[in-house]
């Protein structure tokens, strides 16, 4: 049922003029969000004369997508945060339906000491996990490695996203699991042929939250990571220079950034809904 | 051959909870053995004890010649249709049905016949194809059927199997259920919390009640000799009516008497009942061994008609005898009666039930 027609909205009023103030009123909401990005993309088609005045010029140029693309350390980042962002995920699958699995049908200890364990994890501050993580990346060798950024990204997914895939075994009926254990499957068997295939909806949404979480992260890559393993928010924000700001050329790295997250947003989307629903 | 015998079976859900207590029982070779009781009593955790998916606190399991208790599900040779079908959704009924096979390594050649026997069988051949998401609910019930008896098993284990689908398909799929253990004759436990089909289905039936099991009989047998009270009320639509009487002798006749009731016992009943001269019992009348009319000397009471159910094929009435609630069934459909009227009714004799009040306990000679 289209949520225009309940009867709680605005009751009193005409059918049409409801419709309309809530027509009005998506629209605004969606201004609001989508604003900034139209602003972005604007300024990155603006020359570098016109960025403080985007809404004035009319003169349009690819300058500085070009720019931006021939430099080696910007696409080296694109392709970091890409790898990057490709393998958190698939690592932190691999340990997050396993363990989200463990939390919804087991109930021993293990299962206990593990969730409070990720509980504890979950509730200290995202940003008092940076310092620590830096030392110990540089005292064990990992600092501005893959590794050094891979595997606290795969700890955070864990740690956040057990409890969401937890969630969605809750809502699958545990019986599909019996009737292939009594079929000849043993238990490890049943989870991996029953159960994840009837979590898959589920398991691609988790995949899309993981991606764009890692694609977008930024307080991690700026800590952990130096020149050698650019990632592509850090190298944004590097247009603060002491020279001044080049507004143009982060606009254009951002709506390049925009692109992949978009597109992964998009295409999971349906994914993500049904994921959410089950 | 494959008999199960449960013995001693206990099972305690964490330190607090005793859901299963001190089960024996004797099942034989391809035999239809259900099990009732009302929820919760521990029927399913019964059931899946037998079929591995539970742990057993203490007790044996034997199915055929072999201890089961530690061995899991998939080596006890068993087959298990579950309440909510647990149809493997991601694959086709096809697939469904031979999954059990290609985990014993069955060629497909041989996996397709058995799946052709079964699904001729139970008129599947048309959804073959289909996803589980497109079946109605008693076509994925015939499907989970299906996938029982295309793997052959030594054992089938029903938990609720009926209790989705609406009054006229499980009707149906009673029968279906029958016929099939007449055409494969198998080890059979059913655990229902429905009376009629633990009585329709079972070549005996089990009736439990908090872990514990009450009796163990054909139909006929706990429906006529009810191993206690509790048995008595479960057994039989509409439930027995229980009045709670005195008994009194003056010597020549036994009567048990309650107020605005006064029946006069058979012969039997009278010497069962010899030792409770003066004391209170409860009497047991189930609805269709009353009638309408005067019956046999003293074996009338006057009641009171408080609802008048009419059902088509015959009415049942419920009364008021005193400050007791009585019901009475079998009415003939055809008879004229209205809430208020007064009308006498008669016990059959010899079919009345008498319970100690302590124990609860039938009262026999
Ligand atoms: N995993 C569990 N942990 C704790 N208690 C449980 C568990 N499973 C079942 N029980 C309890 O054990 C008792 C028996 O449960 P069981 O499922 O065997 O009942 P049932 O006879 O099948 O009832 P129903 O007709 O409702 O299915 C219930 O009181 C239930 O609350
Ligand atoms: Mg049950």
């Amino acid at each position: 049922m289209p949520i225009v027609s309940r009867p709680d909205f605005l009751p009193g009023l005409p059918k049409w003029s409801r419709k309309t103030l809530f027509a009005l009123a998506l629209f605004g909401i969606c201004f609001a969000f989508a604003f900034p990005v139209l602003w972005l993309i604007l300024t990155s088609l603006r020359p570098e004369s016109g960025v403080y005045y985007v809404h004035r010029g009319t003169e349009f140029t690819l300058a500085s997508f070009a720019e931006v693309l021939t430099d080696d350390r910007i696409v080296s980042a694109f392709l970091n945060s890409a790898l990057i962002s490709t393998l958190a995920t698939i690592f932190s699958l691999l340990v997050t339906v396993s363990s989200g699995y463990m939390l919804s049908r087991f109930t021993g200890p293990a299962s206990r000491i593990w969730f409070g364990t990720i509980y504890v994890f979950r509730c200290i501050p995202y940003i008092s996990w940076v310092l620590p993580l830096y030392f110990v990346t540089q005292s064990w060798g990992l600092y501005d490695t893959y590794t050094g950024l891979l595997l606290p990204h795969v700890a955070v997914h864990i740690c956040f996203f057990s409890w969401l895939m937890k969630g969605f075994f809750d809502g699958i009926d545990p019986s599909m699991e019996y009737a292939a254990m009594i079929d000849g499957c043993t238990r490890w068997g049943a989870f991996i042929r029953v159960a994840i295939p009837s979590a898959l909806p589920a398991i691609s949404a988790l995949a899309v939250l993981c991606w764009l979480f890692t694609w977008n992260e930024f307080l991690f890559a700026l800590i952990l990571t130096g020149n050698r393993v650019p990632m592509i928010t850090v190298v944004m924000a590097q247009f603060v220079t002491e020279m001044g700001l080049r507004w143009n050329l982060m606009a254009a790295t951002a709506v390049m950034a925009l692109v992949p997250a978009f597109l992964v947003a998009l295409f999971g989307q349906k994914y993500v809904i049904r994921g959410l629903r089950i | 051959m494959a008999a199960i015998s449960l013995s001693k079976l206990n099972k305690h859900y964490g330190s607090l909870f005793h859901a299963v207590k001190d089960v024996d029982l004797e099942i034989a070779d391809k035999e239809f053995v259900a099990l009732v009781g009302p929820s919760g009593c521990g029927k399913s955790t019964t059931l899946r004890m037998i079929a591995g998916l539970e742990d057993i606190t203490s007790g044996d399991i034997r199915i055929g010649n072999r201890v089961v208790n530690d061995l899991p599900p998939r080596d006890r040779d068993i087959a298990m249709v579950f309440q909510n079908y647990a149809l493997y959704q991601h694959m086709s009924v096809y697939d469904n049905l031979a999954f059990g096979l290609r985990n014993k390594k069955t060629s497909e050649a041989e996996i397709k016949a058995a799946i052709d026997r079964a699904a001729g069988m139970l008129g599947l051949h048309e959804l073959l194809a289909r996803k589980p998401k497109q079946l109605s609910g008693g076509q994925q019930q015939r499907v989970a059927l299906g996938r029982c008896i295309v793997r052959n098993p030594e054992v089938f284990l029903f938990d609720e199997p009926l209790s989705n689908l609406d009054a006229k398909l499980r009707a149906q799929m009673r029968i279906e259920i029958k016929r099939l253990h007449a055409a494969i004759p198998t080890t059979s436990v059913f655990v229902t919390h429905d009376q009629v089909e633990a009585m329709t289905l079972g070549d005996r039936v089990v009736i439990m009640r908090d872990g514990r099991v009450q009796q163990v009989g054909t139909p006929l047998q706990v429906y006529g000799k009810p191993a206690n009270k509790f048995v008595a009320g479960f057994i039989g639509a509409p439930a027995m009516n229980f009045v709670n009487v005195t008994v009194r002798s003056d010597g020549v006749a036994t009567t048990v008497e309650a107020d605005g009731l006064k029946l006069t016992v058979s012969g039997a009943d009278a010497r069962a009942l010899a030792a409770y001269h003066g004391k209170p019992v409860i009497m047991g009348a189930r609805p269709e061994h009353l009638a309408l009319g005067e019956g046999a000397p003293g074996a009338s009471f006057d009641a009171h008609v408080e609802v008048v159910e009419q059902l088509g094929s015959e009415i049942l009435l419920e009364t008021k005898v005193g400050s007791h609630g009585i019901t009475v069934a079998r009415v003939p459909a055809e008879t004229v009666i209205a809430r208020g009227d007064r009308v006498r009714v008669s016990a059959q004799p010899g079919r009345l039930h008498f319970f100690d009040p302590e124990t609860e306990l039938p009262i026999t000679g």
